[in-house]
């Protein structure tokens, strides 16, 4: 399943983000027009590499699929960040 | 003898699968995670088990660190905490394999020069696979103490 929502959070001492919950379901619309356009690219691309196109597409799907389930959480020097794929 | 394995030794007797292929499968079947059936229907029904240990144990790779400001030098003290599925590191495998030939060479050097000695041709991707799966059985627990400081380090597989 590709993410549908992302979860970001970003922390200082002095200030402090609300938990900011990015709906990227929203971004399937755009993504599917812009889809032929980027098949194209990806195909050009893969083919200048000397990679199967096919190939190149479903590597990239596979990773795209497999990102919900992310959680990184880092805390350093005084600073937070924190991102979520769901 | 029991159904499943009775199928499992005729399999390998037919030599459909490996004597690595078949204890693992045996291994499975004793876990008690399906039957002969399923263990190779859900490993692309190749007979290939390893997939199948590897989706029936463990999601998600998760890396702890812990340090004191001493150790790191930084204000307050640091800790990262980053878990991915383990279906996202299978793909950043398969991601990698696309790098083309013509880039092994100056990705090596790079590599190298940032003092990691990998030799990016000599990576197959099935042998990466195999690695994958065996992160399961993971455990890296490093307890670090300098005078004052502390740095504690975990991965393992949840």
């Amino acid at each position: 399943m590709i993410p549908s929502i992302a979860v970001l959070h970003f922390e200082n001492q002095r200030w402090r983000s609300p938990r900011l919950w990015i709906p990227l379901f929203l971004l399937w619309v755009p993504a599917l027009l812009l889809a032929p356009l980027a098949v194209l690219v990806l195909a050009g691309l893969s083919l200048a590499g000397g990679i199967g196109p096919w190939r190149a597409l479903r590597v990239l799907w596979e990773f795209l699929c497999s990102l919900p389930g992310t959680h990184v959480h880092v805390r350093a020097d005084g600073k937070t960040v924190q991102v979520r794929v769901f | 003898m029991n159904e499943n394995r009775r199928q499992i030794l005729e399999m390998l007797a037919a030599g459909k699968i490996t004597t690595d292929e078949a204890e693992r499968l045996l291994a499975a079947i004793e876990r008690g995670a399906g039957t002969v059936g399923e263990l190779k229907g859900s490993a692309g029904g190749n007979g290939d088990a390893r997939g199948t240990t590897a989706k029936a144990g463990c999601k998600y790779l998760r890396v702890l660190v812990e340090a004191d400001e001493s150790m790191t030098g930084m204000k307050g003290p640091t800790t990262v905490n980053v878990r991915v599925p383990m279906q996202l590191l299978r793909a950043g495998v398969r991601l990698a394999s696309l790098i083309p030939q013509q880039a092994h060479g100056h990705l090596d050097q790079a590599l190298s020069q940032h003092g990691v000695p990998l030799t990016l041709s000599q990576i197959k991707p099935e042998n990466l696979e195999e690695l994958i799966d065996h992160l399961e059985d993971l455990t890296v627990d490093v307890n670090g103490k300098e005078g004052n400081a502390a740095t504690k380090v975990r991965v393992f597989c949840e």
